[in-house]
């Protein structure tokens, strides 16, 4: 049966590579991609408009605030979601499992994740704040960060981790971001602009039009970065333990 | 003569790829499996350095290398800590039955 | 060849260019051929070696050294002039470097321990033999 499954996998793999013959040329300007008005927009206004050298930074946290803003929302209610189901529930049945092996910390990886983790978190910081010339960016940076404090947890115990990021402090930390993200776009409301018109902000930033939204998507992108870390974190300690905090991986 | 030596070089490390892949479909315990996995991780590290040369845009594809390296520990040391839990548990669970049957 | 440039014209590009060496790339090409060899080593050893523990001696300390020679020969191919660009690229690659330098043993030490404590033993010489029976 398991060898049998093989056979359709073939066939539509074997379609795949076959329709993948039909793509246009690695950077050919003829694909369809490239003839469309909107991208030749976006290639010849955006470092017009917003002064950042990475066009896609620009479309994300400016062209397309909107999305992304209810992009950090649909995040933040994932990690809301898991907090409410598995807090719930750990706290009507604690199973204890009495199977459960509390590991040793081993000496040479918690000696490692600690050399290791600040120079992670500066690279997510980095990745965080380089977004505008290189790729990277909030979800990526906060990916980085969340994966630091992940780490903590995974060579020490949850129990570590949790003194140094408590749970309710990163459902704080998670919010923060949304209002952080929506603040700058209500902001720019007040002064006048439409919601998330970042340009507007020139009003009271010592800089140009064109700056002030370079700098409003360094805010926003911090915002988004904000939220995926905690949401990250508390989504591993809760799924690791199935609510109850305790244990873990 | 660099984007030769890179399409070369890129070259050589996919095919020897391959033997890893064959020990990750063959491999008798789940640990060489992992094992397996984490090297070619470590290449794919090597070859986002080396798709950066081709190019011409090393100054990005380095930053992706080095996020790639960091997800890969991480992965690495999340497999070996819940095989080892996991197994614990299933030695564990052998032991309790054994006391029932003794019992 | 042909065939080739018709499919991925970054390859076309590469084979039309050419370009001279400067002695730092030699270096850098000698680099990542050295580090080609570590890695057939390791791709055998990870075929041929009997039991975990020695494929794991061949992956941990194969794919290490092979992986930092790799690298720190690209540090030296990609540095055509000597700018402040390009020294950045040198210390990113050689923060690559010193990322996997630390890395790469730990993760085999966990994984290494894991096996261990899930009474995964070594071969002993009178499995060797049983295996060359069969």
């Amino acid at each position: 049966m398991k060898n049998l499954s093989l056979i359709p996998v073939l066939i539509v793999g074997a379609l795949l590579v076959y329709a993948a013959q039909d793509f246009p040329e690695w950077g050919s300007p003829n694909s369809p991609a490239s003839q469309s008005p909107v991208s030749s927009h976006f290639i010849a206004n955006t470092g017009v408009d917003t002064e950042v050298p990475n066009m896609v930074t620009a479309v994300l946290a400016d062209y397309r605030g909107f999305d992304t803003m209810f992009e950090t929302v649909v995040v933040f209610i994932a990690g809301m979601a898991v907090l409410a189901i598995l807090k719930k529930s750990g706290k009507k049945n604690p199973r204890k499992r009495e199977f459960e092996v509390d590991a040793e910390p081993d000496l040479i990886v918690t000696n490692t994740v600690r050399l290791l983790v600040p120079v992670i978190q500066i690279f997510s910081f980095y990745v965080l704040a380089h977004g505008h010339v290189s790729p990277g960016g909030g979800f990526q940076g906060g990916v980085v960060m969340g994966a630091s404090f992940i780490l903590i947890a995974l060579s020490w115990d949850l129990d570590t981790a949790l003194a140094r990021f408590p749970l309710d402090r990163c459902t704080v930390v998670a919010g923060l971001g949304i209002i952080l993200y929506a603040g700058i776009g209500l902001l720019s409301m007040f002064l006048g602009g439409e919601f998330l018109d970042y340009a507007e902000l020139a009003n009271i930033l010592p800089v140009s039009r064109e700056m002030a939204r370079y700098h409003a998507m360094l805010g926003v992108e911090i915002g988004v970065g904000l939220t995926v870390t905690a949401i990250m974190f508390s989504l591993y300690a809760n799924l690791s333990t199935e609510g109850r905090l305790k244990g873990g991986l | 003569m660099i984007d030769w030596f890179s399409i070369v070089m890129g070259t050589a490390l996919f095919l020897m790829m391959i033997p890893m892949v064959y020990r990750i479909w063959v491999g008798p315990t789940p640990f060489d499996r992992m094992l397996a996995v984490n090297v070619i991780g470590t290449k794919t590290a090597v070859l986002l350095v080396i798709i950066g040369t081709l190019f011409g845009r090393v100054d990005m594809f380095v930053d992706f290398a080095i996020a790639y390296a960091l997800l890969n520990f991480v992965s690495a040391i999340v497999v070996s800590r819940y095989l080892n839990r996991t197994v614990s548990l299933r030695d564990m669970e052998e032991k309790e039955k054994a006391k029932e049957v003794e019992a | 060849m042909i065939h080739v440039q018709a499919v991925l014209p970054v390859v076309a590009e590469a084979v039309d260019k050419g370009g001279g060496i400067f002695p730092l790339q030699l270096i850098g090409f000698a680099l990542g051929v050295l580090g080609l060899v570590f890695f057939l080593g390791t791709a055998v050893g990870m075929i041929r070696f009997p039991d975990f523990y020695t494929r794991m001696h061949a992956a941990g300390k194969g794919d290490t050294l092979s992986t930092m020679l790799m690298l720190a020969g690209f540090a030296l191919v990609t540095m055509e002039d000597f700018s402040l660009g390009s020294w950045l690229l040198v210390v990113k690659i050689m923060a690559i470097v010193l990322f996997l330098y630390i890395t790469c043993p730990t993760s085999t030490h966990a994984l290494m321990r894991a096996a261990f404590e899930d009474d995964e033993m070594p071969l002993e010489e009178k499995d060797l033999a049983k295996r060359k029976k069969k």
